[in-house]
């Protein structure tokens, strides 16, 4: 009797994990699937612009445009900000924002020529949490092959990039170490630090 | 920047010791934020660099000595020989430093990975002629990196604060001691020794070493340099970032040891699943 009950436990619980384990499962495959797709899309558009024959304002003007629909820009300035964001006032925030963009774009866009005869392949993806992790390999002539693992925010719905990390170095984290110890060395002071980005922007642009 | 010195004598390191215990006493050690602050605190609990004066005083002296010494003596290197050259000497340097791979793979328990890196040096040094050639990647035996820092950081010892060393650059507690270990685990640092011969041979190796690994370096750090506010805090933040991630790729490489003829099936799902 005490073994048909635990067999019917076991049923019954064998059961319940099948009846919400699938749709997960098939929701996670989903997740990864789109994720795979969307890294390859954009992807494509970017490695067409580092191989096009624009000049590089159009190149750095097609990249904006693909920045801002595929990267989740302002969530990205966020976290660099941490815990200085809610220290700001909405008029830094929000000259804060407009700095981080134009440092994106020009960082991305100095380094187009550096990627000539890039090629991108998507290896596999796995859902995290809420966003899905998608693995590829960057090869660039007369360098190694790179791992490079692209986060993607809302996969099923409106997926975005939040953040890229290459061999293991998340750019956002180093970003956002870099920003808070400039801050801690400059009495916390945010209008220096957005001084410091319009600086860079203007010496490298 | 790591690889300058490769090796360390005793009198060496007791004198590298003494200025590094100076310099902390010149220099002195991080003030805390005010305890009313806990975002700060924690914070700076997570940065874990309280030496950071002092590192920074040692990150401008090795800048200095890069941008003058090695970053131009790399360009040079890069510039003078062809890409195939390089490949070869750094695939020599590579298969040298197989017995301490082997002897750390062992450490960290992880059979397939020794079994890598035994039939590497095995093939490489003599099919690939002493190193040159990287042959044994193509028999399906990939490289990969590890070090006794690695092997304790897999033994769960804590990495402690971070260190700015001269010369030797970012490391940790953990991460110098590790490079202590693998030079005196290193056969090559006591094959013998005290004769010229080899003394010669070992300081080549620990100059082009050096040269092999900035010239790999040359874009990336110019680039980092470039669009670093505080360029210091972005190395800090790499090194570490990159440590953690060799030690997530080590303990994730489970792969099994299974002779070919033996049914692959589980563990090629095992490995498709667990590994990265």
């Amino acid at each position: 009797m005490k073994l048909m009950l635990d067999r019917r436990h076991c049923l019954i619980a064998g059961l319940f994990v099948a009846g919400t384990g699938l749709p997960l499962a098939r929701a996670f495959a989903q997740a990864a699937e789109k994720a795979s797709a969307f890294v390859q899309q954009t992807g494509d558009k970017l490695v067409g612009i580092v191989n096009g024959a624009q000049s590089a304002p159009d190149k750095r003007r097609a990249l904006t445009q693909i920045l801002e629909v595929a990267v989740d820009v302002d969530g990205i300035a966020r976290f660099c900000l941490g815990r200085f964001w809610r220290v700001a006032t909405p008029d830094q925030q929000k000259r804060y924002l407009a700095a981080f963009h134009e440092v994106l774009v020009t960082n991305i866009s100095s380094k187009l020529g550096e990627y000539k005869g890039v090629k991108l392949t998507v290896q596999h993806a796995r859902p995290q949490d809420d966003e899905a992790i998608v693995t590829t390999i960057v090869d660039r002539p007369n360098n190694p092959p790179t791992n490079v693992d692209w986060v993607i925010e809302q996969p099923t719905a409106a997926p975005r990039i939040i953040d890229v990390i290459a061999e293991g170095t998340s750019l956002r984290l180093t970003q956002r170490q870099d920003y808070a110890s400039y801050l801690t060395r400059n009495n916390n002071n945010i209008d220096a630090l957005i001084a410091a980005m319009k600086q860079q922007t203007a010496q490298s642009g | 920047m790591r690889a300058v010195v490769r090796r360390c004598r005793p009198v060496r390191f007791l004198s590298l010791a003494a200025f590094v215990s100076l310099a902390v006493g010149l220099a002195g050690c991080a003030t805390p934020p005010p305890a009313d602050d806990p975002d700060a605190v924690a914070d700076f609990r997570q940065t874990n660099d309280p030496l950071e004066p002092t590192n920074r005083v040692f990150y401008k002296v090795n800048d200095t000595l890069d941008t003058y010494a090695l970053k131009p003596v790399a360009k040079a290197y890069r510039f003078v020989l062809p890409e195939r050259v390089r490949t070869g000497i750094h695939n020599v340097l590579d298969n040298l430093g197989g017995p301490v791979r082997l002897t750390n793979d062992t450490l960290e328990g992880k059979p397939r990975r020794a079994g890598d890196t035994a039939m590497r040096f095995l093939i490489n040094s003599t099919a690939g002629v002493g190193g040159i050639f990287d042959v044994a990647k193509s028999a399906g035996f990939p490289n990969h990196d590890t070090d006794f820092a690695l092997t304790l950081a897999n033994w769960n010892v804590p990495e402690g604060p971070f260190l700015f060393l001269p010369v030797l650059g970012p490391s940790s507690p953990r991460d110098l001691t590790g490079f202590v270990a693998d030079t005196a685990i290193d056969p090559f640092t006591w094959i013998a020794r005290g004769q010229r011969v080899f003394t010669i041979t070992s300081w080549t190796k620990t100059i082009v070493g050096a040269l092999d690994e900035r010239a790999g370096l040359l874009d990336v750090v110019d680039n980092i340099k470039k669009t670093a506010l505080d360029p210091y805090a972005t190395f800090r933040s790499l090194y570490r970032q990159n440590r953690a991630g060799k030690l997530e790729t080590l303990r994730a490489d489970n792969r099994a040891t299974i002779p070919i003829w033996w049914p692959q099936a589980v563990s090629a799902q095992a490995a498709s699943g667990g590994g990265k």
